[in-house]
Formats: structure tokens, C-alpha cells, sequence
């Protein structure tokens, strides 16, 4: 998909409120006391969970509502994607807080009808980009696993190499 | 969860305490029994305390390291907080109980996501907990005048210290207000956030309202409801010198407060209040970290299972030979 | 969160918030890839450890002698009597929360009984009940709770999420220690048969054997010549390793992933190179073959069983002092506990360095100086030839390892090293090093492949430090002090900062150590040519 113009004309306003609660509603998937943390720390290196929450889902809403361009909305959920993956979720839970935004736009957003459809179209898009970086992440780990055990026995396996 | 009955036990002993106060046959119980049985409990409770702790030896020595070791002479060693003689851990020790030197530690916090400045809680924690235990001991200090007769002259200058700025009559002495605020930190702390109240317990709650009561009832005494300080003293006095009088111009509130205080006394000992003696004893913390300069005894250390050369080139001895390495017995 | 796969619409409005519950009340949930696999019997059977048996975490049954229970408390009972730090930390703890953020497990995970605070209460509330007076009288006025199967399964999954990296020390007012209190739990643990065989597996090979791997005398051979073979390729120079030499002067004594794993490898090629150029008289032996000793992660006396293993060869092999490769837990063993549990080292000599005469006093007793205070000795005297430009396609930040730097204080040595050999060299922040430095997340034990997950997740803390310089500076190489961040910072780095290599302090001395009779070099010891290697862009963050 190519970037476009913007869909719809957002206030700062409605976009704070947009954003305020779907962070608000992607930290209710964390138990109470660490969706408190997860909110409240703002030291990046103390939190980096609640960090890459913090600058990753303004600007996610900014392509949903802006020109959605799909390299940059790669960048930004890659970094969440990559948390959520390692976390305890299952895929569902992992890429579903993507949809939790179609709610919170329509209870906040002035718009209607034929703008709501192509909200939802591009938040189910981006639920599909997460959905792959999430599989990315998921084989890399699979990878990891594999590259790790061979680390280990290293020298045995260049020793073998050598002698051959 | 547990904030309602550490209040409700709190309400209730202050209700004692006063209704203690208004009962003549309880005066005497209340006012001289209670209290020097309450110092017994503490001062047996404390010496118990400390001498279980001793009982235990220190079979290693496990500083935590906080800064560059003692190594090379050039390399520029951190004496405090990292220290490798006794003057050392003096030091270090005098920063941790005087100045709180570990809670400290982290209120650097350079990088914050937006523009604006939140003010880290650990901060305000060690603030918090520096201005508690620090007009505790004042206050505490304080109260030797009615103990003591004449008034030693360094609680005469402390008392004219901590009123310095002459505010209202009688004069405010600034640590009573610290004490307050310090406790409704704490207090506040502990049920606004939820890492916090997640892991507090009963007796969280409860040392902290029952110094409330004290802390409270003592200020009502200063500067709201005029109580008659000529039979307080008289009474402070009875107590120190064992030989307890009450005098009937003592009034119930003072009963509120001497027995919030026994209290107190009597549960130190038995409660987390112990941390008081016990960070003396910490071995992360006083113990210098010389570790390989000079050994350190383990008094029960004892033999084990190992497996020795021997052994191991007798089960490998096949395996040595034909890599050429060298045998100890051919 | 539950096991049922939720309806499409409830994953758009539910609040996965939990009901608000007790934690005393709480029971674990096993998942996988958060737990490690319990300990094989056979391993078990030859260290001859309590109830050896087959079974696994996740399992409902997990076969317990009959007096678990009294077998427990016997042992908590024992354990506060032999050490002063588990009565004290299980009486002082004000609960005032300055540790609750300072795990890395609890900032990757989130799971409140990864505050150390919570995770030392585990072991309090049981305390309480059994042996205090008011946990009697008043359990849940008190904090108490019974021992139960369940808490019990808590404390495995806890103590077994614990790295024992002393971070949460550093901020205790009282100096409560959390390593101490997860060594002492997994004794207990260990009592009744509860243990990851990530830790028992090594720990019975390195019994037997002498190293971690369970290599054999002539394994341990083969490799180290395999290893000079690759340096007479890489530098045209042909060093010698003698091996159970007696009266050398130094016995050298390296964690076995040094000669076994990459990029460790690389490491040990560094030592070999630094020795032969300032033609230090040493040895290493196949017999005393492990610096690392994970009886650390499984209870004292076996740290004793398994450390004695260094004096008595340096004894038998008539050497003068030792000195010890980069390793974290070893030093933590050697640095407070060697000398006390296997000294004293009477027949040894105080080390002093035969090229600089430097004589190393602090290790008057213990008779074993790090190779980073030797090596920085070395470079302060001028008595190394050194060409940093040959890493300067490395730039390079430096990660301290836990135990060097928290239960030892060793900071700046490597850090002189690294400054004389490379010429990019970068700082992470400063509240993610030295003393305040972040775990691996895989250290004491639990750096096996079915926990990955969660060593992931606890790796974040430190990850994210090193995403920054790598944003800010264009860093492309961590270096550290350790074999299990050697081992499990590639894999975590991968993940989460592609694009950063690991490596040893040591290999980059070994990559700027101009060598007498060296051919030219044209590649680094991993056989990177050294001209064509750029290091990335860099991107201001």
C-alpha cells in the first residue's frame, strides 16, 4: 500500500485522548501492579517496555489517521513487536491490542460512515503487519535457539572441519 | 487489605489508652506498670534480638561492591563505597545509617521521555525516610527535658535549634511538623502505589499508624489541648527513677500517648522495627572487602566430598596416555 | 491470563487485569519457555544428592520424599543458625520497595514476585510461620503462611528466575542481598530433590571431569592445540602451551567455554598471545580445567566440592600463584569464598607479576590475580606492544558483569585495557554499569534453551542500554568479563540489537598485541579481514 494523504483531520486534542487511551488499554494486558510501573517510570533504560509503549503508539496512530506509510509503521511496531513476542501472550493476545483501537476512535473521533470504514480497514492492515513481525520475532527466537546450541560446541565443530 | 485492621487496632489502642486514663483504677496500670514493663520488653527484646543475630556466625565474607576495588595503586580506588579496611567500612557504615547512603543511590534518572521533568520516587523515598528517622531522634531528644532534672544544656540548645524561627506560642518546633509530614509520605506512599502496596503486610501498616497516633497525639498535647506539664514531668521522672508516681493532673491524652509509646516499645523488639539495630549487622555492608588480602574463617567449615588428582588420573589414566600427557604414578 | 483461546470481541474490550489477589495466594503457573527442566537423576545419583528421580516442573506430581516438610524446616533451621545474613535479611526487610524496580526480571517481565522484595517474602512468609513467635500466634497478622506443596513450586519457579546478580543489594538500605537469599532457598530446594539440571549437569560434569562440558583429558588437549594451530595461521606465530607443566611459575586456570564456545574461542586466543609475548612461565591443566563452578547456583558446600580442585592442582604442580581467566561467577567463588572455604594457600606465594615485578597485595591470601589486573599491570608499565588500530573496525562499549563488579569491584581494569587497545570506546549509561550494571538474564544456571523466553525478557533492561549506544555511536561491539555473557548476550543481542557482537576484553588485546615474528596482519582473530570491515552508520537516536 502506498502512503496517501491523510484519512481524517485530527485535533491534538482528540489525538492526545486517542492515544492516552489506548496506551491505558494496552497496559490493562499486564497484571495491576505492572501496568502501574509500566505507566508511571519514565526512565527509558528503567522501562523499556512502558517506553516503547509511550513513543510507538502516538505514532501508530499518526499513519492510521495520517498517510500510512508501511516502512515507517514497520519501524515503530517492530520495537513492540519484538516485546510482546517474549512476553506471556499467546499470538492473539500478542497483536490484539492493535484492534482495541477501533472503539476508542469511534467513542473519540468526530467521524463517520465512509471514514470509519477505511480507519477500520487500515487498523486491520496494521493488525496484519503486526501479526507478521510478530512471526518474524517468533522465528528468530526458533533461530536463536538453534545458532546458541552450535556456539557452544564451536571449537569441537571447526576442530572436526579441520582435521577432515 | 490490610489497612483497615492495622487502623482499626491503631483506634482501638488509642481508645484504651484514654479510657485508661479516665478510669482511676487503671491509672496507675496504665501510667507505671505498662510503660516500664513495655522499656523491659524492649531493652530484653532488642539485647535478644541482637544477641540471636551474633549467635549466627558470618562464615563468608560477601560485601556488595559499590565502587572500584582496592587493586593496583594507580587505579583510583573508591574507599567507601567499596571499602577494604576497617576506617573504611566506618565510613561507609556512617553513610548508610546517618545518611541512608543505598537509598540515595538512585535518584539519577537523566533521561526522560518527553519534555517533562517527573521528579524520581526513590527520591523522595530517601527523603522521606531521612526526614522521618532524623526528627524522630530530635524529637526524642527533646523529650529527655522531662526526664531529666536540671535539663541537660545540649536539650536546651537542641530544643532552641529546632523552634529557631520563634513561630506562634507555644513555639513550633520544626520536627515535630517534619515527623508528621515524613509519616503521611510514607503512609500515602504505601496505598497510592500499587508496587508498594502489593507487597506491604499488616505490620506495614500498622508501625506506621500507631507512630501516627504518637507522633499526633503528642502534637494535639503542644499546641492544641493544654496539658499540665508540672505533673507530666513529675511522672517522667517517677518512671526513670523506678519509683512510678501518677499524679491525678495527668490528663487522658497524656495516658493516649504513653501508651501508644509502650506499645510501640513492646513490639519493636518482635516486628521489622528491628531493622533499627540489625543494619549494623549487615554483612553486605560491614565488612570490608579485602577478601583476598586476608582470609576470612569460616567456623564451621567442614571437610567435604571432593575429587581429588588422584582419583581422577586413575579413572582418565588411559585417556592421559594417549594424549602424551605427563602421569603423576606410571 | 488464561489457557482458553479468548473470543475475537473479547480481545478488542477485556481488561486482562487479574483479580486483585494476595500474592500469599497466588499459585504459579508453569508456561513454557519460563522455567528450566529439573535436574536428570543419573546426575543427581553421582553427587549423590537427595531424591533422585524423573520428573518435570510442569508436572502435578512431583514425587517429594514423605517429610519434605520437616525435611525443609530442618534445613531453614540449620541455615539460620550457620549464617548470620539469612536470619538477619529474613527479620529487617521494612518492605520499603527501593529493590522492587531495580530486577531485571521484573522490568522485562513485569510479574510482581520478581521484586526482590516479593521474591525474598516467598521465603519470609514461611519464616514467619515456623520460626517467630508472632507468625505462630498471629499468622496472617504477621505475614505468615504454611509451607505447602504450592509454595513450595513457588519457590522453585522463583529462586530458579533469580540470576543472583546483586543488583537489588545495591539499593537495599539495609543490604539485604537477594543472592543470598536464592542461594540459601536453592539449598533448601535441593534438600528435597528440586533442581535444574542446567546447573546439576555441570556441576556433576565438572566433578568428575574437571570442566563444565565433561571434556576429557585428551578433548582438553586437542582443543588447546587446536587453538595454537588456528593463531600460527592467524599470525604466523607459534606459541606454546604447556599443559600440567610442575614448577611453572603461574597455573592459569579458564572458564571451559573458553576453549569449547564461541566467541569465547577468540578470548582464549587473546591469553595465548598476551603469555607467549611477554614470555610468562605457566601452565594449564585438564585435571583443574573449570574457572566456572555452578556449584555457586546450587548450594555452598558444593561451591567447597567443586573449587577445591584449583588449590590442590596448583599445589601438585609446585606453581607460585594463579591467575584466573574472564569469567563473573568464578570470581565471585575465588574473590569470597576460595580462601575461606579451601585456603589457606600457605604453600603459595604472593603473586608479583615476573615482567613488571608488580607485587599484587590485595591478593596476599588468596594468591589469584584476575587477567584483567594483570594485563592492565602490564599496559601501565609499558611492557606491551600494542597496535589499537588493528580493532578499529570494533566500536566497542563495555558491559561489567555482575559478579566482577558487585561482589569484587574489579571496574576500571578492563576498561584501562579496552582504552589501550581499541580506539572507539563507548559508555552505556551511566545507571546500566559498574556497580548498577543489568544481568545478562541468563547467569546463575539459567541460561538453557528451554527458558529462553524468559531470559529474553530479562535481558531487556540491558539490551535496551546497548540499543542506545549502538543508535548514538554506531557501537558494533559489546566486550565483557564473562562466559555466560560470552555465551548468552549473542543470542539476546540478536533479538534485540542485531548488528552488536560480543566479545572478550582479551581478544581485542590479542588483536592489537603486535607479536615478535608476526607475519602481517590481515585479519583479526576470528579471521575478519581487517581493512574490509566497516563499522555501521550511525544514526543519532
Amino acid at each position: 500500500m502506498d502512503p496517501g494523504p491523510p484519512l481524517i483531520a485530527v485535533s491534538a486534542a482528540e489525538r492526545e485522548a486517542v492515544v492516552g487511551r489506548w496506551l491505558a488499554r494496552v497496559l490493562a494486558t499486564y497484571p495491576e501492579q505492572t501496568s502501574r510501573f509500566l505507566a508511571r517510570e519514565p526512565d527509558r533504560f528503567r522501562n523499556p517496555v512502558g517506553h516503547a509503549l509511550r513513543e510507538g503508539l502516538p505514532l501508530l496512530f499518526d499513519e492510521v489517521s495520517g498517510a500510512f506509510d508501511v516502512a515507517r509503521i514497520e519501524g515503530v511496531l517492530d520495537e513492540i513487536m519484538h516485546i510482546r513476542a517474549v512476553q506471556d501472550f499467546r499470538a492473539s493476545e500478542a497483536v490484539g491490542f492493535i484492534f482495541f483501537l477501533k472503539p476508542i476512535l469511534r467513542e473519540i473521533l468526530a467521524a463517520s460512515g465512509a471514514t470509519l470504514e477505511a480507519l477500520d480497514r487500515r487498523i486491520d492492515q496494521l493488525a496484519l503487519v503486526a501479526f507478521d513481525l510478530y512471526m518474524k520475532c517468533r522465528e528468530k527466537v526458533a533461530e536463536i535457539r538453534v545458532n546458541e546450541a552450535r556456539q557452544r560446541l564451536f571449537v569441537l565443530e571447526k576442530a572436526a572441519g579441520r582435521r577432515m | 487489605m490490610h489497612v483497615l485492621p492495622a487502623l482499626i487496632t491503631v483506634l482501638l489502642l488509642v481508645a484504651a489508652g484514654y479510657a485508661a486514663g479516665r478510669i482511676e483504677a487503671l491509672r496507675f496500670f496504665f501510667g507505671a506498670v505498662v510503660p516500664l514493663a513495655a522499656v523491659a520488653v524492649f531493652l530484653g527484646g532488642i539485647a535478644w534480638r541482637v544477641l540471636r543475630w551474633a549467635a549466627s556466625p558470618v562464615p563468608f565474607r560477601i560485601p556488595t561492591t559499590c565502587g572500584q576495588q582496592r587493586s593496583l595503586p594507580w587505579l583510583k580506588h573508591a574507599r567507601l563505597d567499596n571499602p577494604a579496611t576497617g576506617w573504611g567500612v566506618l565510613g561507609r557504615m556512617a553513610l548508610e545509617v546517618l545518611l541512608f547512603r543505598s537509598l540515595f543511590r538512585n535518584t539519577k534518572a537523566e533521561l526522560h521521555a518527553g519534555p517533562k521533568l517527573v521528579y524520581s520516587e526513590e527520591k523522595w523515598l530517601w527523603l522521606a525516610a531521612l526526614a522521618f528517622h532524623w526528627s524522630f531522634l530530635i524529637v526524642f531528644l527533646r523529650h529527655l527535658r522531662f526526664f531529666m532534672e536540671p535539663v541537660p544544656a545540649f536539650v536546651l540548645a537542641l530544643q532552641n535549634l529546632d523552634g529557631f524561627f520563634q513561630i506562634g506560642a507555644p513555639v513550633l518546633y520544626w520536627s515535630g511538623v517534619i515527623i508528621l509530614v515524613a509519616l503521611l509520605y510514607l503512609l500515602a506512599r504505601r496505598l497510592w502505589d500499587p508496587q508498594i502496596r502489593y507487597v506491604s503486610l499488616f505490620t506495614d501498616y500498622f508501625a506506621l499508624m500507631l507512630l501516627l497516633g504518637l507522633v499526633s497525639s503528642g502534637l494535639l498535647m503542644r499546641y492544641f489541648t493544654k496539658v499540665d506539664i508540672v505533673a507530666v514531668k513529675q511522672l517522667a521522672v517517677g518512671l526513670i527513677t523506678l519509683s512510678p508516681v501518677v499524679p491525678a493532673a495527668v490528663s487522658p491524652l497524656v495516658f493516649v500517648h504513653l501508651f501508644l509509646l509502650s506499645v510501640l516499645l513492646a513490639y519493636f523488639p518482635f516486628s521489622k522495627l528491628v531493622h533499627m539495630p540489625g543494619v549494623f549487622l549487615s554483612p553486605t555492608r560491614n565488612l570490608a572487602n579485602n577478601n583476598r588480602a586476608r582470609r576470612h574463617v569460616n567456623p564451621w567449615n567442614y571437610p567435604v566430598k571432593v575429587h581429588t588428582y588422584e582419583e581422577w588420573e586413575e579413572e582418565f589414566r588411559d585417556k592421559i596416555v594417549a594424549a602424551g600427557l605427563p602421569l603423576d604414578k606410571e | 491470563m488464561s489457557e482458553t483461546v479468548p473470543k475475537p470481541d473479547e480481545l478488542v474490550q477485556i481488561d486482562y487485569r487479574p483479580p486483585v489477589r494476595d500474592w500469599m495466594h497466588t499459585p504459579v503457573q508453569f508456561r513454557r519457555g519460563t522455567f528450566c527442566y529439573a535436574a536428570a537423576p543419573k546426575n543427581l545419583k553421582y553427587l549423590e544428592m537427595p531424591n533422585p528421580r524423573d520428573w518435570q516442573p510442569m508436572d502435578e506430581d512431583w514425587k517429594l520424599p514423605e517429610n519434605w516438610r520437616e525435611i525443609i524446616l530442618e534445613g531453614m533451621r540449620e541455615r539460620l543458625e550457620k549464617f548470620r545474613s539469612f536470619r538477619l535479611f529474613m527479620d529487617i526487610c521494612v518492605r520499603c520497595g527501593a529493590c522492587a524496580d531495580k530486577c531485571h526480571f521484573y522490568i522485562g517481565s513485569g510479574d510482581p514476585k520478581n521484586m526482590p522484595v516479593l521474591r525474598a517474602e516467598l521465603l519470609r512468609s514461611v519464616y514467619r510461620r515456623y520460626f517467630t513467635l508472632a507468625g505462630r500466634l498471629a499468622p496472617k497478622l504477621a505475614g505468615a503462611r504454611d509451607l505447602t506443596v504450592d509454595v513450595l513450586k513457588e519457590w522453585f519457579y522463583y529462586f530458579y528466575q533469580c540470576t543472583e546478580c546483586r543488583r537489588c543489594s545495591v539499593f537495599c538500605p539495609y543490604g539485604i542481598d537477594t543472592a543470598e537469599v536464592t542461594m540459601l532457598a536453592r539449598e533448601l530446594l535441593n534438600l528435597v530433590g528440586c533442581n535444574i539440571n542446567w546447573a546439576i549437569e555441570p556441576v556433576a560434569n565438572c566433578f568428575r571431569t574437571g570442566n563444565h562440558l565433561g571434556v576429557q583429558p585428551h578433548g582438553f588437549k586437542d582443543s588447546i592445540e587446536f587453538a595454537v594451530d588456528e593463531l600460527e595461521d592467524l599470525t604466523g606465530v607459534r606459541v606454546e602451551v604447556p599443559i600440567m607443566k610442575k614448577g611453572a611459575e603461574v597455573l592459569f586456570i579458564m572458564p571451559s567455554a573458553d576453549y569449547f564456545a564461541s566467541p569465547h574461542y577468540y578470548t582464549l586466543l587473546g591469553y595465548l598471545l598476551l603469555f607467549h609475548h611477554v614470555g610468562l612461565d605457566y601452565t594449564v591443566s585438564a585435571y583443574a580445567s573449570e574457572g566456572g563452578n555452578f556449584g555457586l547456583f546450587t548450594s555452598h558446600e558444593m561451591i567447597k566440592r567443586l573449587n577445591d580442585k584449583m588449590y590442590r592442582e596448583a599445589r601438585r604442580l609446585k606453581v607460585k600463584y594463579l591467575i584466573g581467566g574472564e569469567c563473573g561467577h568464578m570470581w565471585r567463588v575465588i574473590h569470597q569464598y576460595m580462601d575461606t572455604m579451601n585456603g589457606p594457600a600457605d604453600f603459595l606465594e604472593v603473586p608479583v607479576s615476573p615482567v613488571t615485578g608488580t607485587r599484587f597485595e590485595h591478593a596476599a591470601s588468596t594468591k589469584m590475580i584476575h587477567i584483567c589486573e594483570f594485563t592492565a599491570d602490564l599496559i601501565r608499565h609499558g611492557k606491551l606492544k600494542l597496535d589499537p588500530s588493528r580493532n578499529d573496525h570494533w566500536k566497542v562499549t563495555f558491559h561489567d558483569s555482575c559478579n566482577p563488579a558487585r561482589a569484587m569491584g574489579l571496574l576500571e581494569e578492563p576498561r584501562y585495557i579496552l582504552r589501550n587497545v581499541a580506539r572507539h570506546f563507548y559508555e552505556m549509561p551511566e545507571n546500566t554499569i559498574r556497580e548498577q550494571t543489568f544481568c545478562c538474564g541468563s547467569g546463575s544456571g539459567l541460561g538453557t534453551d528451554e527458558n529462553l523466553e524468559m531470559r529474553l525478557r530479562g535481558g531487556l533492561p540491558r539490551a535496551n542500554a546497548v540499543k542506545y549506544v549502538r543508535d548514538r555511536f554506531g557501537v558494533n561491539l559489546l566486550t565483557c568479563i564473562c562466559a555466560i555473557d560470552k555465551a548468552t548476550l549473542p543470542p539476546l543481542l540478536d533479538y534485540w540489537v542485531p548488528g552488536v557482537e560480543v566479545a572478550g576484553v582479551h581478544e581485542l588485546v590479542g588483536n592489537a598485541l603486535v607479536m615478535e615474528g608476526e607475519k602481517p596482519r590481515t585479519t583479526d582473530l576470528r579471521g575478519q579481514p581487517l581493512a574490509s570491515i566497516q563499522p555501521p552508520e550511525v544514526t543519532h537516536a
